[in-house]
């Protein structure tokens, strides 16, 4: 028996497993590439039309979820695709395969089945060995079936081979960087939360590096999201920087596999350290433990959006320069600097939204994990009623999220007058950012709403909340009827500073939210608590 | 055998159904507890004892029949009721980056009280460590967390549901004694156990449940009258004539030694009859609660085999 015995097994075990929850991923990228083809065909028909959209997409914000800028002089459908699509797809990539990956290591390592596993004729590196070769398999599944759905839209071969199989490695990446996070810590959770802050890192040196300077700096090719646009696909194709992903995924992996050779089976490379033998006055009551159980996670998600929404909010006296030196893009989008750069900052403001969106729905998840683990059984049976049992979880979930949605607009309006000197932003960003709280909000409310009245439906809720991001990224662009775009939980409020905040539609929303909780509170108060 | 609804009774329990989908996990279920009395719940895996448990704690809610705790109902004043009781589930599951000493006293504030001295006595009985994180426990040490959690409440009914079945034996002598102390304090013990020795010792009645369904309850000794001693004797006399007896099940004759078993009505004339032949031995056991038990467990398999038991336990 050698470390790997086993693989083979597993891999098809994890493909029976979660072969609903890989065929909606799978079905769900390929179709969104697939349908953007030629919905980007119909919306842009004239040259005109194609090139006043390539100026938009030397626009910090075109550059930030655009790409380095290539093929932005003739774009044709090719390039058209390549800087529209890819950082979406990218960061749905990211997003499965961090998640998948965790599940089927550390995740199962907690739960204690991995020891089931492993005391049966398993190697101690098949787990991971068949984690990252499902997600590979995954992984290239969906960039060949988009190479081929662009070849049957009549694009070039060799280039949609190359955006393909481009995309499908950068996967593997992030699988791979994965599979090391998963070594280091002891819980799937921080796991996962330290994978998605590499990622995001990553993301950030990408966007840093190519605002700095076109076609992206030294910076820009540290990260896996630049590879694929750097082989300039439908532009000026070369194959060599796509070998960088497997030079990475092989170096990553066997940092993992090293890593796991020093640990023991469940613990992480940081030994857990006693703790006190009594509770301390805090721990009072089901409110402090529930805020207790999820500090963690709350002052990790703090740090990422502020961190984050900071570095964009510096970012503003690019937005003021390029406009400044770029006449041609000054034409195009006004020459005031302020709404420019309001512009800018509301649009990463959404995107905060939509972060702790999942957040608030993560938050309230909890109270799942805690009843599908029996400790909520536990306490339930001493003197906390149902009502105040969930009721103190959604007080922390909403605690979370506002916390956390302040900071991003505090982040973003710190960085943007620290850069520009100004001071005003500070209280203009926060309050538009705030003025966006019920549209994250909503997932943790409809989140409770479905574990007190349905829990099997919960995953529902990421559903939504993908497509709400996919509406709010790419609706307008690929001329998404607006009923179908309104649909999104981040299409229903205006987005300040660009727009002007309305108070009703404010309060309407939030009134949803409530009643959504209320009903999932009621909803759990009468079933019956379940226990697997 | 079944008893009245008195007010006496902490745990009163009447036919009560319970379904998940389409499986049948109670099917009439009868449970009395008396106040003041340990109450053994046995039954094979999977026949509805935790199920009952948690319809008792207001966790699920039964389809049909009484239930009654402490003179309410579970369902609806769950939490007046929790105060005056205390639970320790069969898989204990704690939360692992809370110590084992937080967990303990964190339950003991939301029961409403918490008394450190009891903590710490019953805590050092079992030897537990409350340092540790409870991710580093074992299956037996996050029971001790429970058990001592329970135990140094001062809740009038105690549930137990299968406490003992990860600690080793010196532990289980310490959660025996812990019980005798608890009912000498006029606590009422609802024990739900496969530890059938424990359930000797401990357990003033018994309720024996299969697929859902009360098959014994009663005092063990009624629960003894009902079966069939085992005995054994060696005579003088030709033991062939004792197959004619009333009372007399599976004879076996093996020279002078004769093995029977005897219905307890007619154990007077069975012992007359071998004295008549010269008794040189006798030795009469009654029947263990582990005959008890294997007498239903075995019929319920039999009955699966043959293809009558087909519903689900």
């Amino acid at each position: 028996m050698n470390a790997l015995t086993g693989t083979g097994t597993l891999v098809r075990f994890m493909l029976r497993r979660d072969r609903l929850r890989l065929s909606v991923w799978v079905l769900a990228l390929v179709g969104m590439v697939a349908a953007s083809v030629p919905a980007l065909d119909d919306m842009f028909t004239t040259d005109a039309e194609r090139q006043s959209r390539a100026a938009l997409m030397e626009t910090p914000t075109g550059i930030v979820f655009g790409g380095p800028g290539y093929g932005l002089e003739d774009y044709q459908l090719g390039p058209m695709l390549v800087n529209e699509l890819t950082m979406t797809v990218l960061i749905a990539l990211a997003v499965l395969n961090v998640l998948h990956v965790v599940r089927h290591t550390r995740a199962e390592e907690e739960n204690g089945r991995a020891e089931l596993l492993r005391a049966a004729p398993v190697g101690p590196g098949a787990q991971p060995a068949a984690a990252l070769a499902t997600a590979a398999l995954v992984d290239l599944l969906i960039g060949v079936s988009t190479s081929v759905s662009l070849i049957f839209f009549g694009l070039p071969t060799a280039d949609s081979l190359a955006y393909g199989v481009g995309l499908g490695l950068a996967g593997i990446v992030f699988a791979a960087i994965t599979a090391v996070c998963t070594q280091i810590f002891e819980h799937g959770r921080t796991a996962a939360g330290t994978a998605f802050l590499v990622v995001g890192v990553l993301f950030m040196a990408r966007v840093v590096g190519d605002i700095a300077r076109t076609g992206g700096n030294a910076l820009s090719w540290l990260s896996p999201f630049a590879w694929v646009q750097q082989a300039r696909p439908f532009d000026a194709l070369e194959w060599w920087p796509l070998a960088l992903y497997p030079v990475a995924a092989v170096v990553l992996f066997v940092l993992a596999h090293v890593l796991a050779g020093r640990r023991d089976l469940g613990a992480g490379l940081i030994a857990a350290r006693p703790g006190p033998s009594g509770a301390g006055p805090l721990l009072r009551g089901i409110l402090a433990l529930h805020l207790r159980q999820q500090r963690g996670m709350v002052f990790a998600w703090s740090a990422g959006v502020f961190v984050l929404t900071f570095a964009f909010g510096s970012l503003a006296p690019e937005v003021e320069s390029m406009v400044e030196t770029n006449p041609d893009l000054a034409a195009f989008l006004g020459d005031d600097t302020e709404d420019l750069v309001g512009g800018f900052l509301g649009t990463i403001g959404l995107y905060a939204l939509m972060g702790t969106g999942a957040l608030s729905a993560l938050s309230v998840l909890r109270a799942r994990s805690e009843e599908s683990a029996g400790r909520a059984e536990l306490v339930l049976a001493t003197a906390v009623g149902r009502v105040r049992w969930l009721g103190s979880a959604l007080i922390v979930a909403v605690l979370a999220t506002v916390l956390t949605t302040a900071l991003g607009g505090l982040g973003l309006g710190l960085g943007t007058a620290v850069t520009l000197e100004d001071g005003a932003w500070i209280g203009r960003m926060t309050g538009a950012t705030l003025a966006g709280l019920p549209a994250a909000l909503v997932f943790g409310a409809l989140v409770a709403l479905l574990f007190g009245t349905a829990p099997r439906l919960v995953p529902l809720v990421w559903v939504w909340l993908g497509y709400s991001v996919f509406m709010t990224m790419l609706g307008a662009l690929l001329g998404v009827p607006e009923a179908v775009m309104d649909a999104s939980a981040f299409e229903i409020l205006p987005a300040p500073p660009g727009e002007e905040a309305e108070a009703v539609p404010f309060l309407l929303y939030l009134a949803v939210v409530l009643l959504a909780g209320a009903a999932g509170l009621a909803g759990f108060g009468r079933r019956d608590l379940a226990t697997d | 055998m079944s008893t009245p609804m008195t007010e006496q009774n902490a745990v009163d329990v009447r036919g009560v159904d319970k379904n998940f989908g389409r499986s049948r996990a109670l099917d009439g279920l009868d449970l009395t507890v008396h106040t003041g009395q340990v109450a053994g719940f046995l039954g094979p895996n999977g026949s509805g004892k935790s199920t009952t448990i948690r319809i008792l704690l207001g966790l699920l809610r039964a389809d049909a029949g009484r239930v009654s705790l402490l003179g309410g109902d579970p369902w609806r004043e769950a939490v007046q009721l929790h105060k005056r009781l205390a639970y320790v589930p069969g898989d204990v599951s704690l939360w692992p980056n809370l110590s084992g000493g937080q967990a303990i006293d964190l339950l003991g504030r939301l029961r409403g009280g918490l008394e450190r001295d009891r903590v710490r006595a019953f805590t050092e009985r079992f030897e537990l460590d409350p340092g540790k994180k409870a991710r580093t426990y074992s299956k037996g040490n996050r029971q001790k967390v429970a058990l001592v959690a329970a135990l140094a409440s001062r809740a009038e009914l105690l549930i137990l549901d299968e406490p003992t079945s990860g600690l080793d034996p010196l532990m289980e002598a310490v959660f025996t004694e812990c019980v005798l102390e608890a009912k000498a304090e006029g606590r009422t013990v609802l024990l739900s156990s496969h530890i059938l020795s424990e359930v000797e010792k401990l357990c003033d009645t018994v309720t024996i449940i299969r697929q859902g369904r009360t098959v014994e309850e009663g005092t063990l000794d009624e629960l003894r009258h009902l079966t069939r001693s085992s005995v054994r004797a060696t005579v003088d006399g030709d033991p062939h004539g004792l197959e004619g007896v009333a009372g007399v099940h599976d004879l076996v004759v093996d020279g002078d030694r004769v093995t029977l078993e005897a219905d307890h009505e007619h154990l007077d004339g069975i012992v007359r009859h071998l004295s008549s032949l010269g008794v040189r031995s006798l030795v009469s056991n009654p029947p263990s609660l582990e005959q008890l038990f294997m007498r239903h467990y075995g019929d319920a398999r039999a009955e699966a085999e043959n293809g009558k038991g087909g519903e689900a336990a």
